[in-house]
């Protein structure tokens, strides 16, 4: 009677959670109370165990022990079931539309020469060059004279000068810093020296105003051959390990001999495309070995020591790196230009 | 420098393309930067006769020509051109000529006659009458009667040649010539360089001789070599076609026999000739001089100029009659009716020739000449080729004799080198025969013995002088390809050094790194600016002496900077007027400021950082968070006060101040400078010094020790005037919690009329902390209680 009775227990509250949608889900409380509460039809069924005789006792109580189990695992599981559903449903509920702005302060950007100059300073800092600035309103003496370029000297002619005075003037070239500093260092020593340089000049191609990298090394036994292999590192590590230069003849006073230096076009990496106008190269630096004339003239002796030199437009460079072809963005600051600079 | 291909040719044995010549040209240093086909727009043109000419059936205004084009072949060509007849000589452009103009010649019918070509003018062949007779004619190009029928038209009229412009660097004034680039040919084809004929036939049957004519006198160390010839009944008429052909390929034009002989030797020989009317050199006396202060003379560009004695002049007996090597002068030159000329063969000092040329704005053919400098020895090449030139031409008889008054030495130069010198600053091994070689190839007789080589270099080698000099000619015929493939390591041979960056380029980078991440834009703008910039920013002159420049493009990039803040306002000001919004911008550069006027010595150039800032919702308080952020950066020990910068407004900036020295402001621009710079009025503008901060020692870290007790917190809120300010308030506060102090915020700021008159009300949340200890209530209220009173006390606070 009794076995019979929990079994008939069993098969309906076990029906009965099966019955239970998620909509009613609270009723699985319900009857969790009814079946297990002080006064739950299993708690009923335990209490009546003391009217059993004692060989009855255990086979019932292991009897209402399975229904417990089998009533617990049954609800538990369907517990679970709808903690799942709620948890799905809550995290459906807190979806975004991830494709909205983000917040907050969106990062500013460099101005491209000054980046090119900050990698530029990186590159030569480690292979042993010393970062130097010198005054951008110069005199004759450092700007000319000094790098062997006397007053009204044919070779005056390649640069277009700002005059201040008859003895002072726009610098027109960052070499103007070589001389004070052969005149203060003792040798051997490398040094680079960026900055703003000025000439008179103004059209598609040129701005008064623009930026130039120096470099000077001075030593006892550097040649061509060092000239080479550092330029190559310099603009391998700058515009990417494919890249080759090609030295060419050319005339700077402060130089003896005189090269231009051609890099391989980047763009194209030498096959020829509209940056390099089809030749797979560019014209990107003058260089050379130091006149020993120049030497002399700042203190330096020019049997004991030489030097290469060489010097590259900043704006180019940084219109080439980010493929800007039109000067007037540089210095015209506007925030669409810079923007694209991240 | 142009030259041309076939003129080379007359001078060395050319046996290369003009493409290969161009090539190896540019690689040795004489860099071609175009090559010229004369014929580009010559091709199927063609000499015809026109045999026949009949009228058109169906337009009265064209007429059908039958038209012998060479080869037994006649086609026809239809023309409305009125000059054409039967029988004459004309070129004639047949299907696929691609004319100067653009015109593309395909067959055609005209009003259902078909047209094989068309009849060209001068103009549509690229030339005019002076080139050639006839040219410039408003019809159609007569050619004369004896032309070749079917010859090609850039045969017949010598336009077949092949010109390069070559980009000659100022250390090499001998190659401003045809001459000088032709020894260059030689040494790179391994060639010798031909003979020019520099002979001439004197006029035997006259007993004259050049003393008869003129005499000279030099009287100015300006003068390095004047030579003159003269030559007698002269006759000035149109030039041959060969002669015409050479001054047109380099873009001279042709005008007359002496004339076009002069300009065929500056360009041929380099050498400028000035050619006199005998008759008008008074007393057929040339004195070479300066001029006198105040001498006048009018000249051949139509100009007058007063003379000072820094101008040198040829002179006749009265007056000037050339500025030397510059221009000749109106009344002395040679006309049509000129019937003995004295022909001067010149080299003047090229800084005297720099200097007049600049000063009176005139640049000539001559002047650019002899501003590179002239070698001493080409005044001779240059009269003997000239006068040769008469004698071919049949245009005078030249007179026995010539002048030559040589002031400078001009010998053969000995250098002696080493060649393990020139190796080590190629940092590549020459061959010894090689450099011997190359060397001689150049004209510089060299000999190797041993570690020497022994250079005999030629006069017109000036810029030849010593080892380094050598190596640059040995390597630019061996060939920078050398270097291609070179197998060097990095600094193989170079003392190790450490590099340092630049002090404060570092500051500078860590700086601009947080305002990039902050949402600024970093700007580069010109340092020059127009004279007004003081005036625009209400600076005072006195302490910001501006550097003008006294050449400048324009009025608006005439002066250096004073400020950044225009900079920036100016960079404000274009991006609100294309349309940009919310700008955060800085830009680090220099400021230049005179120490005296006129300037002696050079300016003072300070190193800034500016930032500016337009944008809804940002205000001073924003700009100040900013401000501390990069000061953060420095070990700046400094307190802010009110700021006295006159473009900034004076209720709403501070300046950052480090002992006594001012090291930034910040702050709302004043109004008056938002007008004149057409910006906002909420414009925010700072600067930072960073010349100072960089002199600061290295910022030091110092952690103390963190309690292990819980901080309490307390709210505290006053009521204080108008006129307290928080940073008193917190100076208070922290010195009366005293060494339970851990920290003080000011939380809230709240302002109403409920509050009183000039009053507000400030809430301060106070942390405080004992290392040892946990702080009991008591502890704790009695501070608080201390905190208050002190703030009633001091500043006269009420508790809310």
């Amino acid at each position: 009677m009794l076995v019979e009775k929990l079994e008939n227990l069993k098969q309906e509250i076990l029906a009965e959670i099966d019955k239970v949608d998620y909509s009613l889900r609270k009723t699985l409380t319900e009857i969790r109370v009814k079946v297990f509460g002080k006064s739950g039809h299993l708690t009923m069924f335990s209490k009546g165990m003391r009217e059993l005789s004692a060989e009855e006792r255990p086979k019932v109580g292991s009897l209402i022990n399975s229904v417990r189990n089998a009533i617990e695992e049954r609800l538990t599981a369907k517990e679970k079931e709808f903690e799942n559903l709620e948890l799905n449903e809550r995290l459906e509920r807190e979806k975004v539309d991830i494709t909205e702005p983000s917040k907050g302060v969106l990062k500013g950007a460099y101005h491209p020469i000054l980046d090119v100059t900050d990698k530029l300073m990186d590159i030569c800092v480690s292979l042993g060059f010393s970062v130097v600035e010198g005054p951008e309103v110069e005199s004759d003496y450092y700007n000319f004279e000094a790098m062997n370029i006397p007053k009204n000297h044919p070779s005056r002619d390649m640069q277009d000068t700002f005059f201040i005075n008859d003895n002072i003037l726009l610098r027109s070239q960052t070499s103007a810093v070589q001389a004070r500093e052969m005149e203060t260092r003792k040798p051997p020593f490398k040094i680079i020296c960026p900055g703003k340089t000025y000439r008179n000049d103004s059209d598609s191609t040129h701005s008064p105003v623009f930026h130039q990298l120096e470099g000077l090394v001075i030593d006892e036994n550097v040649s061509m051959a060092d000239l080479k292999s550092m330029l190559t590192n310099l603009m391998k590590r700058l515009y990417g390990e494919d890249t080759t230069i090609r030295f060419r003849p050319s005339f700077f006073p402060f130089t003896e001999p005189s090269i231009e230096v051609d890099v391989s076009c980047p763009s194209c990496h030498g096959k020829g495309c509209t940056t390099c106008k089809g030749t797979g190269m560019l014209e990107l630096l003058g260089a050379g070995i130091v006149n020993p004339k120049v030497l002399e003239m700042s203190g330096i002796d020019s049997k004991k020591y030489r030097g290469f030199a060489f010097g590259f437009g900043l704006d180019r460079t940084a219109m080439i790196l980010n493929s800007i072809n039109n000067i007037r963005y540089l210095y015209r600051n506007d925030i669409r230009f810079l923007n694209q600079m991240k | 420098m142009k030259v041309t291909y076939n003129w080379l040719k007359e001078m060395v044995d050319i046996d290369v393309s003009p493409e290969t010549l161009a090539e190896k040209l540019t690689a040795a240093g004489m860099e071609v930067e175009e090559i010229i086909y004369q014929n580009k727009h010559l091709h199927d043109v063609v000499v015809g006769r026109i045999i026949k000419i009949e009228k058109h059936p169906e337009a009265d205004r064209l007429v059908v020509c039958r038209v012998d084009i060479g080869g037994g072949v006649v086609t026809q060509i239809i023309t409305a051109a009125t000059n054409v007849f039967e029988g004459a000589v004309i070129p004639v452009s047949l299907e696929g000529a691609d004319l100067v103009n653009g015109v593309k010649i395909q067959k055609a019918k005209m009003r259902g006659v078909e047209s094989c070509g068309m009849f060209c003018s001068g103009e549509e062949l690229g030339i005019d009458e002076n080139y050639f007779e006839g040219a410039g004619v408003n019809g159609i190009l007569i050619l004369p009667n004896d032309m070749k029928i079917g010859m090609p038209i850039d045969k017949a009229l010598m336009l077949d040649d092949v010109v390069y412009d070559i980009n000659i660097t100022p250390n090499r004034s001998d190659c401003m010539s045809v001459v000088g680039i032709a020894r260059e040919v030689c040494a790179l084809l391994g060639k010798e360089q031909k003979k020019i004929n520099l002979n001439y036939d004197i006029d035997v049957y006259s007993k004259d001789v050049i003393r008869n004519f003129v005499n000279v006198e030099v009287n100015t160390k300006n003068c390095l070599r004047y030579m003159a010839g003269a030559i007698t009944n002269v006759k000035i008429e149109r030039s041959p076609l060969w002669m015409r052909a050479r001054l047109n390929a380099v873009g001279i034009k042709p005008i007359n026999t002496m004339v076009d002989i002069t300009n065929y030797v500056l360009v041929e020989f380099g050498q400028p000739l000035h050619a006199f009317d005998q008759n008008n050199i008074g007393g057929q006396k040339i004195n070479v001089r300066q001029a006198v202060e105040g001498e006048k003379i009018a000249t051949l560009n139509h100009c007058e100029y007063t003379l000072n004695n820094d101008v040198m002049v040829i002179a006749d007996e009265n007056r000037p009659m050339v500025i030397a090597g510059i221009i000749g002068g109106t009344d002395s030159c040679i006309t049509d009716n000129t019937s003995t000329c004295v022909l001067e063969s010149a080299v003047f000092d090229l800084k005297s020739i720099r200097i007049t040329s600049r000063r009176l704005g005139v640049r000539t053919d001559s002047s650019a000449r002899y501003e590179k400098g002239v070698n001493v020895a080409n005044a001779e090449l240059g009269l003997a080729r000239a006068l040769h030139l008469v004698t071919k031409l049949k245009c005078g008889k030249v007179v026995r004799g010539v002048i030559d008054i040589c002031n400078q030495k001009n010998d053969v130069r000995e250098i002696t080198c080493s060649i393990k010198l020139i190796n080590s600053i190629l940092g590549i091994e020459v061959p010894t025969s090689e450099m011997v070689r190359i060397l001689n190839s150049l004209g510089i007789v060299t000999k190797a013995f041993g570690d020497k080589l022994d250079c005999k270099v030629p006069p017109y080698r000036e810029d030849i002088e010593n080892d380094y000099d050598v190596a640059e000619e040995i390597i630019r015929l061996y060939g920078y390809n050398h270097y291609d493939n070179l197998d060097y390591n990095i600094f193989e041979k170079a003392t190790v050094t450490e590099g340092q960056y630049h002090p404060r380029l570092l500051l500078e980078k860590n700086l601009r790194k947080i305002l990039v991440e902050n949402g600024y834009y970093e700007n580069v703008s010109y340092t020059l600016v127009g004279s007004d910039i003081n005036n625009k920013l209400l600076l005072d002159s006195e302490e910001n002496k501006i550097v003008k420049i006294s050449n400048p493009i324009s009025e608006d990039i005439s002066c250096m900077r004073t400020s950044l803040a225009h900079s920036l306002f100016q960079n404000i000001n274009y991006n609100l007027s294309v349309g940009n919004k919310s700008l955060r911008i800085f830009e680090c550069g220099r400021t230049y400021k005179a120490k005296n006027l006129p300037l002696v010595e050079l300016p003072v150039e300070r190193n800034m950082l500016a930032i500016a800032v337009c944008e809804d919702g940002y205000d001073f308080f924003h700009l100040k968070g900013i401000i501390e952020n990069l000061l953060i950066e420095t070990s700046a020990d400094y307190r802010i006060e009110i700021s006295k910068k006159p473009y900034l407004h004076p209720g709403v900036s501070a300046d950052i101040v480090c002992g006594d020295a001012i090291i930034g402001s910040f702050g709302k621009i004043h109004p008056v400078v938002a007008k004149n710079y057409d910006i906002p009025v909420n414009v925010l503008y700072a600067e930072l010094d960073t010349e100072y901060l960089v002199t600061l020692p290295a910022k030091k870290i110092m952690v103390k020790a963190i309690s292990k007790f819980p901080i309490v917190e307390r709210d505290l809120a006053i009521i204080v005037d108008e006129s307290v300010t928080v940073e008193e308030l917190l100076l208070s506060i922290k010195s009366s919690c005293g060494k339970l102090y851990y920290s003080v915020n000011l939380f809230d700021i709240y302002r109403n009329a409920g509050l009183g008159e000039n009053k507000k009300s400030l809430a301060f949340k106070i942390k405080l902390s004992d290392l040892d200890k946990t702080l009991t209530d008591e502890e704790v209220n009695n501070v608080i209680k201390k905190v208050l009173k002190a703030l009633q006390y001091k500043h006269g606070a009420n508790l809310r």
